[in-house]
Formats: structure tokens, sequence, C-alpha cells
């Protein structure tokens, strides 16, 4: 080979190395790098048709910093349980009172004979101007409330941990317990893969309680029996997507339930018998979170929302 | 390492009942019929411990090395040498991690209070250092696998001309200096970044990794050690420690008859030639250019810190957190370029852009300080370079050049003196 | 000839005198770490499923691989780890399955539980899976390096292009990241 060859390919090669250096410095700039070939998008499911959203954002209020735990509205008032404090306020926003509680509260709900806050394994029983009556028994180390309904008499508690329903008297006594089995030869009755079990009572008395893993609405007699159930698992608007959700809900006056579900936040209204009704809140108002929003209802059918990533109450109404 | 299954085993069950809120773990489902839950697999990593043997057998490399060309000068013996370090901290080893990178790990351990080096690294960049002092460039002889690669694939070696030789010597400076600059800020480990044989010796690796590694070899075949000569900043740092090396290797071994013959053998025109003229040549003026030469380098290190200072800001775009903070000011309707990854997770990071060109900005002054250095860093190396050719050093012989000879021992074969 | 040993010496001894002084401050102003060796891992709760780790190691299969934290898990007969969204046959069929090599498998435990297990030979760390975990599930499924597969480079390829910087140089001692502990207040305090 003669000298001007080798020399030639020397060139040629020494142009490749510095070609493939600078490219490859300029291609790892945070703006050249290539898209995700992988991706993992519900991008379709996010985008919800504007004709069936018929409520509107109206006010907005925030509590500072604190880690906002669970809400309910009753009396005219909304009972926030956050940290290690439960705080009561004015629907309009204005903060009434804020007591110390002994230790973390999970979810609260109230009636016009007092307030009941679910504590990790036990309920405390405060009067409306949250002093403490008493705490009730605690349970066993796996317990896990998840959320309070009450009535005149009785008081229902969602025990996510144990998947069971428990009952009790407004004393403070436990009178019964269910499973939630649709048949007794069935191995398992509430499906709950995560830490997320409704329940409410509504203004006919009956008890709803979310299965979330099958997500359907269930209906039993307060000694728990099934009555009869709907579900529906879809990504789309008429039902509910992931794993388990309805994560949070609550009933409006006419008894149509307001849903919130985690993953792919949303709100809806869905009719008793299951069909979805209006959207309160699509996907792109709560862009960047995951966790469902706990719900409360006014008697005017005003939806409360407790949005705990941004840690704020979040207020929707009927669109005029 | 029986200890070790125990503890990776031990410690999230001690996590977990260390803590009272993880007690409160979520219940499983239960099940009734006999199943039982997997746990995930911890498989570990190979060759626990064997660090140190690497540490052992380079240290025995570089001693057999220094022995085989000082003491035996036995070309044979650094030939099986050299194919024992490509076989072994090559092939086997992978070549990961070498002497070459460790420079990067000793850079940011001296400027980052917070990285733990290991001492294997520290032990990776100082032996061959040290018996460079004593020996000579044995590392690069027998016992890198950079270098060995490179030396077993000579084909058909071409001379280069002494000019363009000193030019491109110069490249090795500059890539030290980068490659510490970017270490010591934390932005990114370059030598290894574009290592070229290491693709060859894991056979495996990515697109740019392989194809710097063919283009290296193919040039190999005609130039004698391209990457060693012309880009390694390992083999910057061992030509000045070399040139004060207490014994080196030496072509002849009693005495040099002027026959030429080794120079023919030395593949890297690394052997001196001894000067022309018995006479010597005109001491004044050369003495004039020394002292101008040496006058000159405060006024190139000036020049080059100048340099350096006023580039800092183009060298630093090369950290991710710099450049996105920039791309972020310049082109703020970028928020909403939902497709692109590193934009969309610095916004869901919850960060705000001020703490990022916060951040942003203090890298950037640390490279401030860093180039400057830098800048004058190479103006000292073009200074002390061009004093180099005006230094008359008297030469009778033909003798291996101290800071270029890799003690490859080739040319003890050629030289006919007994 | 006096002069040049005596330059030599001297130089020997300024070099020798700087890498001491090198040394020295290392030991003694850093940390240098004796007892052996740092691996890199990926921290579960950082990591964004970005796809990376699939394209950037250096190892033609990357060496990251998806694990599951089996004590998150709920068993659910509808996974969003397994099954594309919104899909309607709870199937094994590939076209209703995330996972683009079919390394995610289901077996039936008991009505409704299934569980889900990796075939970590198939599974080439893309995190769709850990993404429909995360999102629509507990998220009981992670990416993570595994040690037998990763070279160690002295610096990750995956790591450099990370970005929410989730791969750290760990001691070995703390080689895997595993959810489970519970540690995380998202899982025992959701709200």
């Amino acid at each position: 080979m003669n000298r001007k060859l080798i020399i030639s390919i020397l060139i040629v090669l020494a142009a490749v190395i510095v070609v493939l250096i600078v490219t490859d410095v300029m291609n790892s700039r945070p703006d050249k790098r290539p898209d995700n070939p992988y991706e993992y998008t519900v991008d379709q499911f996010t985008s919800v048709d504007t004709a069936l959203v018929k409520y509107t954002e109206t006010i907005d209020f925030t509590f500072g910093d604190l880690d906002l735990r669970g809400i309910a509205f009753a009396n005219n008032r909304l009972y926030l349980v956050e940290d290690n404090y439960l705080v009561v306020v004015s629907p309009e926003g204005e903060k009434l009172a804020k007591l110390d509680l002994p230790e973390s509260p999970r979810c609260v709900t109230a009636s016009s004979n007092g307030i009941y806050i679910g504590f990790r394994n036990y309920i405390g029983q405060y009067d409306l101007d949250g002093r403490l009556v008493k705490n009730w028994e605690p349970l066993n180390d796996t317990t896990v409330l998840t959320s309070l309904a009450v009535t005149d008499s009785l008081l229902f508690a969602a025990d996510a941990g144990n998947r069971r329903v428990l009952r009790y008297k407004t004393n403070g006594t436990l009178s019964g317990s269910f499973t939630g089995k649709r048949d007794s030869a069935d191995l398992h009755g509430f499906i709950i893969p995560s830490p997320y079990f409704d329940l409410v009572v509504n203004s006919d008395g009956e008890l709803w309680v979310v299965n979330p893993g099958k997500h359907a609405f269930e209906n039993y007699t307060f000694d728990g029996q099934l009555r009869g159930f709907w579900e529906n698992a879809a990504m789309t608007i008429d039902g509910f997507s992931g794993c388990c959700n309805p994560a949070q809900m609550a009933v409006l006056p006419d008894g149509s339930f307001v849903t919130a579900e985690k993953g792919m936040v949303r709100i809806k209204i869905h009719k008793a018998s299951g069909e979805v009704l209006a959207v309160v809140a699509p996907p792109e108002k709560f862009k960047g979170e995951t966790y469902a929003p706990d719900l409360a209802v006014s008697p005017s059918g005003d939806i409360y929302t407790l949005d705990y990533e941004r840690k704020m109450i979040r207020v929707f109404q009927l669109k005029k | 390492m029986k200890w070790l299954k125990i503890i990776l085993f031990l410690l999230p069950l001690l996590l977990a009942f260390s803590d009272l809120e993880a007690q409160q773990r979520f219940p499983k489902p239960e099940f009734h019929t006999k199943y039982t839950q997997p746990t995930p697999t911890t498989p570990e990593p190979r060759g626990v411990g064997m660090e140190f043997v690497d540490v052992l057998v380079l240290l025995v490399v570089l001693s057999l090395t220094s022995w085989f060309a000082i003491k035996k000068r036995s070309r044979n013996g650094i030939l099986l040498l050299t194919i024992f370090s490509a076989i072994y901290f090559g092939f086997y080893r992978n070549g990961c991690i070498c002497s070459v990178g460790s420079i990067q790990n000793v850079a940011l351990a001296f400027a980052d209070p917070k990285y733990v080096i290991s001492l294997y690294a520290l032990l990776f960049f100082l032996l061959p250092l040290i018996f460079c002092l004593f020996f000579g460039r044995v590392f690069c002889g027998a016992a890198c696998p950079l270098g060995a690669i490179q030396d077993l694939l000579i084909y058909k070696p071409i001379t280069i001309p002494a000019w363009l030789r000193k030019t491109l010597g110069f490249i090795p400076y500059l890539y030290l200096g980068l490659a510490v600059l970017y270490a010591a800020t934390g932005t990114e480990f370059i030598i290894c970044r574009y290592d070229p044989f290491i693709g060859i010796y894991r056979m495996n690796g990515p697109h740019l990794m392989i194809y710097l590694g063919i283009a290296f070899l193919l040039m190999g075949l005609f130039i004698a050690r391209p990457y060693c000569r012309f880009f390694c900043p390992y083999g910057a740092i061992l030509n000045v420690f070399s040139r004060f090396s207490r014994r080196h290797l030496s072509v002849f071994p009693t005495k040099c008859i002027q026959c030429k013959l080794c120079t023919t053998a030395c593949p890297f025109e690394a052997i001196d030639f001894p000067d022309e003229e018995k006479s010597k040549p005109d001491t004044k003026s050369n003495t004039r250019r020394f002292i101008l030469y040496m006058a000159l380098i405060p006024v190139l290190m000036l020049a080059g810190a100048w340099i350096g200072s006023k580039s800092h800001v183009f060298l630093s775009k090369a950290h991710p957190d710099v450049y996105l903070a920039e791309l972020l000011i310049s082109h703020p309707e970028l928020k909403t370029d939902s497709k692109n990854i590193d934009i969309q997770t610095f916004l869901a990071s919850g960060k705000s852009l001020e703490t990022l060109v916060e951040e942003a900005q203090i890298i950037r002054d640390k490279f401030y300080t860093g180039s400057w250095i830098l800048g004058a860093f190479l103006g000292l190396v073009i200074g002390l370079m061009a004093m180099n050719q005006v230094i008359f050093r008297r030469r009778e012989d033909y003798q291996a050049n101290k800071g270029n000879c890799y003690g490859c021992a080739r040319c003890l074969d050629y030289c006919p003196v007994e | 000839m006096n002069r040049k040993t005596f330059i030599n010496n001297s130089g020997r001894l300024i070099l020798l005198g700087g890498l001491v002084y090198l040394t020295g401050s290392i030991f003694f102003k850093r940390k240098v770490s004796a007892s052996g060796k740092y691996v890199w891992q990926i921290d579960p709760f950082k990591c964004m499923q970005c796809g990376r780790c699939a394209t950037q190691c250096v190892r033609d299969i990357s060496a990251v691989k998806c694990v599951h934290a089996y004590q998150l898990c709920g068993y659910c007969d509808l996974c969003g780890g397994y099954f594309k969204p919104n899909t309607h046959k709870l199937n094994t069929g590939a076209e209703s399955q995330l996972c683009p090599t079919g390394a995610l498998k289901r077996k039936f435990v008991e009505e409704p539980f299934f569980e889900y297990k990796i075939d970590e030979k198939l599974c080439n760390a893309c995190g769709k899976c850990v993404k429909g975990c995360g999102s629509f599930g507990n998220g009981s499924l992670q990416l993570q390096i595994r040690h037998n597969l990763c070279q160690n480079c002295n610096e990750c390829s995956i790591a450099r292009m990370c970005p929410s910087n989730a791969i750290s140089r760990v001691p070995i001692e703390a080689a895997y990241q595993i959810k489970g502990d519970f540690k995380n207040p998202a899982v025992t305090n959701p709200k």
C-alpha cells in the first residue's frame, strides 16, 4: 500500500472520529434526546366532551401547608380533619374553630348529634363544640378505617384493612360487621387492593358501599344483606378506571352519587342505578395529580372537594 | 459472602419493624388456598472483593514489566505481559475500572466533599504513577488494556513528521484538562464516554462506542498506538512523570555504536537522534530564546486564563441542569411541549424554575473557577512545549525519549550490543 | 551530569510530594471507601418510567429489569400494569397485554386474585407495566438494576440520561431499593 493511500485513509478515519464525538455531544443535550418508544399514554381517555361537564369551579380555599385528610359537610358547617387537628369552617371558607386531636385522623363524618372522627383503628366521638365525648373501643392491628357514615342511631365504618364494614350504635357499642360476600360460597367479599373504601347512607336511609376492586356500588341492608348492585369497570367516561375505583364518593340530595377516581382523577355524577349523568371535573382540573379528592356535599348540592396535592378545598357548583 | 445475603434479607425486615409508621402496612388480601407469596429476588453483583485481586494483579504486572524492560531486557516477556493484560484487564474485567478513567474519580473526589471514592480506584490511579517515577512508562508498556490492544494490532506503522507529532501532542493535555474540569464539576466522565476500546472488550455496546473503537483500531493498523500518543489523558501525566524517572528502559546495555538499527524497530518514533554536528550551536541566540520563552510563559498562562474564563459559559452548557435552565429561560414556550421528557419531568418534580436557575448559577460559578485554571494550565503546557524546542540537550547516542517511550522493548532485540 | 541528576531527583521529589498531597487530602478530607463496592441503583419513588432504562444501558439487553414488590400488590383481576388501558377481555392474549415482550405473566390464585410474576429473561425494562401499575394500581411493579447483569461502569450511561436523577451510587449493603417496607406514607396514609 502506498503512503498516499494510507494517509488518506487515516485522514478519513480521523474525520470520522471527530464527527462521531461531536454528534454525540450535540445529541445528548436535553432538548435533542429521543422520544420514549415505550410511552404509556391514556390521553385518549383524559379528554372529556365539554357538553357533559355541568359544573364549574367557583371558590377555592387554602389552609397553609397542613396535610388535609378528610372532609364532611353537616349542620351547615364544613368539618375538616388534617394532620392532628379538627378544623371547623363555614361554607364560605371562614375558619371557625381549630381543635387538637391526639393522633393523625383518617376520616370524619358529622350529624346534628355530634362529630365522629376515624383514626387508624378506632373512632373518636366528639360533640359539636369539638370536645371529646369518648374514644370508642380500638380494633385490631390490621384495621385501616377509611370512611364513616352516620344515621340517627347508627354509625357505619369502612375498614379497608380487614375488608369489612362495621356497624356501631351511636353510643359506641359495636353491633355487627359484614364482609360483603355476594354469595355464601364466595371466598372473598369486598375486594380492596389499596386503602380506599368508601360508604354513605343516603336520605332514604339506604346504605351504599363501594366495592373498589369490582368497580361496583353495592346497596346493603343495615345488617349486611345485599339488596342490589351495579358495576362498571372502564376507562371511558361511563365507568371507573384502574384497579380500585371510585376511591371516594358522596351522595347528592336527590340520591345520585358523586364519585372521585384516583389514577386518572375525575369527578363524575352517576345515577343511583349506574348511568353517568354528568362530569363535575374532568382530568384537566387535576393535572399532574393522582390522588382522588375527598368529597362532601352541601344540602344545596354544592360539591366540596378536598384536593390533597394542592392542599386546598375546591368547590364545584352547577353551571347556570 | 453469606453475611451480605443475611443483611440484604434482614434489612427490609429491620426497616419494617423499626418504625411505628411502617407497622401500618396495608394488609394483603387473605388467601384461603395454600398460596405462598414469593419474595423479590436480589441477585448479588459479581466479584465482590475481587477488585483487590485486580489491584494485586496490576502490581504484579507493573513489577514484572519493569523487570523485563530494565533488568532482563526481554521483548518476549513484555509481549506476553501485553497479551495477558489484554485478556485479564481487557476481556475478563471488561476494561473497567481503568487507570485512565480513575483520573476522573480522583478529580471528583478532590472537588466534591460528598463523593466517596473507592480505595480501588485510588490505587489504580496511584500505582502506575509511582512505578512511572521509578521505572518509566511501564504501565503503558504492558499493563494498560487500551494500550495492549493497540499495540497488538500494529501492522504497517508510518512515520509522522515531527512538527505534526508535536502539534497533535497537545491534544492529550487538552483532553486531560477538559476531563478533569467536567469530572470535578460533576458534569460527566468524558473519558469513559469516549473510551473507544471498552465496546470491543465487552463485545457489546452502543453504536457510538463500537464505531469509535473500530475507527481507532483501523487507525492503529497504520499509526502505532493512536489513542496512546495523541489522546490519552493519563498518558499526558505519565509523559511528564516519566521524564523524572529514576531508571528507564535503555536501548543499549552498555554503549551505543550508532548503528541506527533501533530506530527502525520503534513504531512510535520515541527514539531520540543524537545531534548531527560535534560543535555546539549558537548558544547565545538559544539562551536568549530560552529566556524569552521562559518570560513568555506567564503571559501565555494569563492569556490562557483569560480565554478560559471567557469560555466558561460555553463549557458549562455541557451540564444538563445548566442547559435545561438556559433552555427554559430562552424558550419558555417549551414548557408546554408534552413530548420532551426532560422538561416534563422537571415541571412535574415541583422544583421551581428559580431554584433550578440558582443551582445552575452555582455550577456555572464552579465552571468559571475551573475554566480559568484550565486555560492557565493549557497556556503553561504550550509555553513549556515551546521551551522544549529550544533547550539544547547534548545527545551523543540514540536513546529512548524518556517522556514518549512506553518501554515496549521492541528495540532491545534490534540492538546488537551485548 | 550532576546538574542533570539534581534536576531529575528534585523533579521526582516534587512529583512524589504532589501525589502524597493529593492522596493525603483525599484520605483525610474526603471519604474513601475501603470496604469494596459502590453500585448503581434506581430510586423507585423518583423513577418517571421514561423508557431510557431500556435504550441507554451499554448492554444490548438492559441490566435493568422490572421487579415486583409482592407486598404491595393487590392481586387484582384487572391489573393496571398487565392490561392495556380499557381492555375488556381480561385474558392473557398478547393484544390485551401492555408488556411488549410478554415478560409479565399472570397466574390464577383464587377468585378473584391473580399473581403477576416477571420473567426476567424477557423483560426489556421499558417501564410500561411500571407506569400502568403506578398510575392505576398500587405501584408494586418497579424498575431495578440487577447486579448480576450490571457492568458497574464508572459512570452509568442510564444515570446520565435519567430525567429525574433517580439513579445514584449506593453502597453495596443497600444494593436493592424495593418498595415494601411501607415507609412511604402515601401507602399507609393515602390522604
